[in-house]
């Protein structure tokens, strides 16, 4: 299923009304960087936690309550359900009192919204992931997912990336996946720095170098837009088509479900039909401001 | 037969629907010309009323709109939905481009995730519309899929007749309104043919015209016209009043405000002239003014076409009157270059 179908997607609306969050509670905080966090959270309510469903790729409205909402992609995998988890990079008035809050205190969630990768066109398919600093969140949901129904897919290439070794997130994922014999998991920093005794370069430069072959693969990249920019030209020219590189975009979102506006590129709102979109449909986007 | 009303006994009709519905009416009481409370007695905005500056939108969509309440307590925090007021509005006067702009926002609002704030309103409103006699020289309406006295979007349509307005039943909620009304009389042949008449000059008087054809493609060949859109948003100051109290924008931003363990979440109008409305932490998409005009431009004229097959836009005229630097849509639309076929 990969919910592209709007109606089809599942709804756990309060009391019939979209906008009413449920109340999560906070399980643990993991520090991954000095300035990101990991939040695994639960449901107050024992029988949505049971009943709650949502695919990789797929995001919520997150709020603190006096605070607000923002919009974070679930990280955790739905192969994985006893509890939730999202990421939170302190940039803004949400995540800031979000980074204060402490195991126990109370969020709003409501969600998932928006489409999720195609999991079930991924079959078979080697898989080549490429991320960069915080932008492994999406991905790790749908790598965990991957990883816990393994002999459906062929190859695993993980490349990720981050500026300095301490800017590395999920590092006990990259470790899990590192001793992985099934998957090929390259780390990289940007610049040399002391103690690092792995590899050095920009991702898009490394994912060169380590040259995945586009032949029955599908590329799924996700990271700050710039790197975006630049890994999809190296995909290209290792013989990847537009429609076999996957990304999830981000932008400012506010309701979550294509009725406040502000999300839109061109005729499409990411929040409503991404944000998962191939590189074919970002390059038939009226707009290019993606 | 259709019938009709004395002018005279409009504030008889208004309170006899006070009985049932929260009465709205044009007033000028804030200094702005607004649809508000009926005050029981005036009907003066028969002489002066051209159109309202706030349309009816904020009769669905509030400026401001509380959209739940929550409380923390010893056990955590406690959503309080909004009860249900089932509050049943009747708006008494909407012109025919702001009843078309209702249901353009409609689709909106009922697309894919219903909008239950919204839908709850509209559902239990009543829009009694009332035929333009004396449109504004920045009206287009005629260019735009309606004219001043279209009926198709209203309950009950008033034309103007003189010293009577004839009623025109559009709807069965029209019509069960009707029913219920004493002082009515019925229109006889010849007030039918003077309504006919008064629709015509009407038709005649809004004399600005757009003319739209191809008007999609033309904006979507020329969306990465910087020069272009840099030219048409050249005077532009981003004050947003064009978008705010358009009659068929409908964006929103959504904030709480929290005292003591009490808050509230509420959404507020939101414009996409205003740089914050897209800015993100590390970027903001529509930084550049240019970016902006051209989104406010390719929504209405290019995206809403694609998504709805209509124009959101009814010709209603208030952001050109309303502009404080003469930004004039009809213009910046018959200006959008007709590019050859593949250039790009």
């Amino acid at each position: 299923m990969t919910v592209s179908d709007i109606t089809k997607r599942p709804k756990f609306f309060a009391k019939d009304n979209v906008y009413l969050p449920h109340i999560v509670v906070i399980e643990k905080i993991i520090e991954e960087t000095p300035g990101v966090r990991t939040f695994h959270f639960n449901f107050k309510d024992k029988k949505l936690a049971r009943e709650f469903k949502f695919e990789s790729g797929q995001f919520a409205q997150c709020s603190v309550f006096g605070v607000g909402e923002a919009p974070f992609c679930i990280s955790s995998s739905p192969t994985r359900p006893d509890h939730l988890e999202f990421a939170a990079q302190r940039v803004g008035r949400v995540t800031n009192a979000l980074h204060r809050l402490g195991v126990g205190a109370e969020l709003g969630f409501r969600g998932p919204y928006g489409n999720s990768f195609p999991l079930d066109s991924l079959k078979g398919k080697n898989l080549v992931f490429v991320g960069g600093g915080i932008g492994l969140a999406p991905l790790r949901s749908l790598i965990w997912n991957i990883i816990d129904n393994r002999d459906k897919y062929n190859k695993v290439d993980i490349i990720y990336g981050a500026r300095t070794p301490a800017d590395l997130c999920f590092r006990y994922d990259l470790e899990a996946w590192d001793k992985d014999k099934t998957i090929n998991m390259v780390t990289t920093i940007d610049r040399e720095a002391e103690g690092w005794t792995g590899r050095v370069g920009l991702v898009p430069n490394v994912l060169g170098e380590v040259a995945p072959k586009a032949k029955d693969a599908v590329a799924i990249v996700c990271g700050p837009p710039i790197m975006i920019r630049f890994t999809f030209p190296v995909l290209e020219k290792l013989g990847f088509t537009p429609a076999q590189m996957l990304t999830t975009l981000e932008k400012r979102m506010k309701c979550g479900i294509g009725k406040c506006g502000r999300c839109n590129i061109g005729n499409v709102y990411v929040c409503r039909d991404g944000p998962v979109f191939s590189y074919e449909q970002i390059k038939n986007f009226v707009s290019s401001e993606y | 037969m259709s019938k009709k009303v004395n002018k005279k006994d409009i504030a008889q009709l208004l309170k006899e629907w006070s009985q049932q519905f929260n009465v709205l009416a044009p007033s000028r009481a804030s200094g702005v010309a607004e649809m508000t409370e009926w005050d029981g007695k005036d009907t003066s905005f028969l002489e002066w009323y051209r159109n309202t500056v706030v349309p009816p939108k904020a009769s669905f969509l509030p400026p401001m709109e509380e959209m739940f309440r929550f409380r923390k307590d010893e056990e955590g925090y406690r959503i309080e939905p909004p009860s249900k007021n089932g509050q049943k509005q009747l708006l008494f006067g909407v012109r025919p481009c702001d009843a078309r702009a209702m249901a353009i926002v409609d689709m909106t609002f009922e697309d894919a995730y219903k909008d239950p704030y919204y839908l709850e309103k509209r559902r239990n409103a009543v829009l009694v519309g009332m035929g333009c006699t004396n449109p504004c020289e920045s009206c287009f309406c005629t260019s735009m899929g309606t004219t001043p006295t279209d009926s198709t979007n209203v309950d009950l349509m008033l034309i103007d007749i003189g010293d009577y307005f004839l009623i025109e039943e559009v709807t069965a909620k029209g019509k069960e309104l009707l029913a219920k009304a004493s002082g009515l009389k019925e229109a006889t042949k010849s007030d039918e043919a003077e309504a006919e008449k008064s629709k015509e000059t009407s038709y005649n008087k809004v004399t600005r015209k757009l003319d739209t054809t191809g008007i999609k493609d033309r904006l979507l060949e020329s969306f990465d016209d910087e020069e272009f859109w840099t030219k048409t948003a050249a005077k532009c100051i981003s004050c947003g009043i064009c978008t705010l109290l358009c009659p068929t924008c409908y964006c929103f931003d959504i904030n709480d405000e929290m005292v003591k363990g009490e808050g509230a979440r509420f959404r507020n109008w939101d414009s996409c002239g205003f740089p914050l409305y897209t800015k993100m932490p590390m970027e903001n998409p529509r930084s550049e003014k240019w970016r902006r005009v051209r989104q406010k431009v390719c929504h209405k004229y290019e995206f809403y076409p694609m998504a709805f097959d209509v124009i959101a836009c009814t010709g209603c005229g208030r952001c050109i009157r309303l502009c404080p630097v003469n930004w004039d849509i009809t213009q910046v639309i018959e200006s959008v270059p007709q590019k050859v076929k593949g250039a790009k």
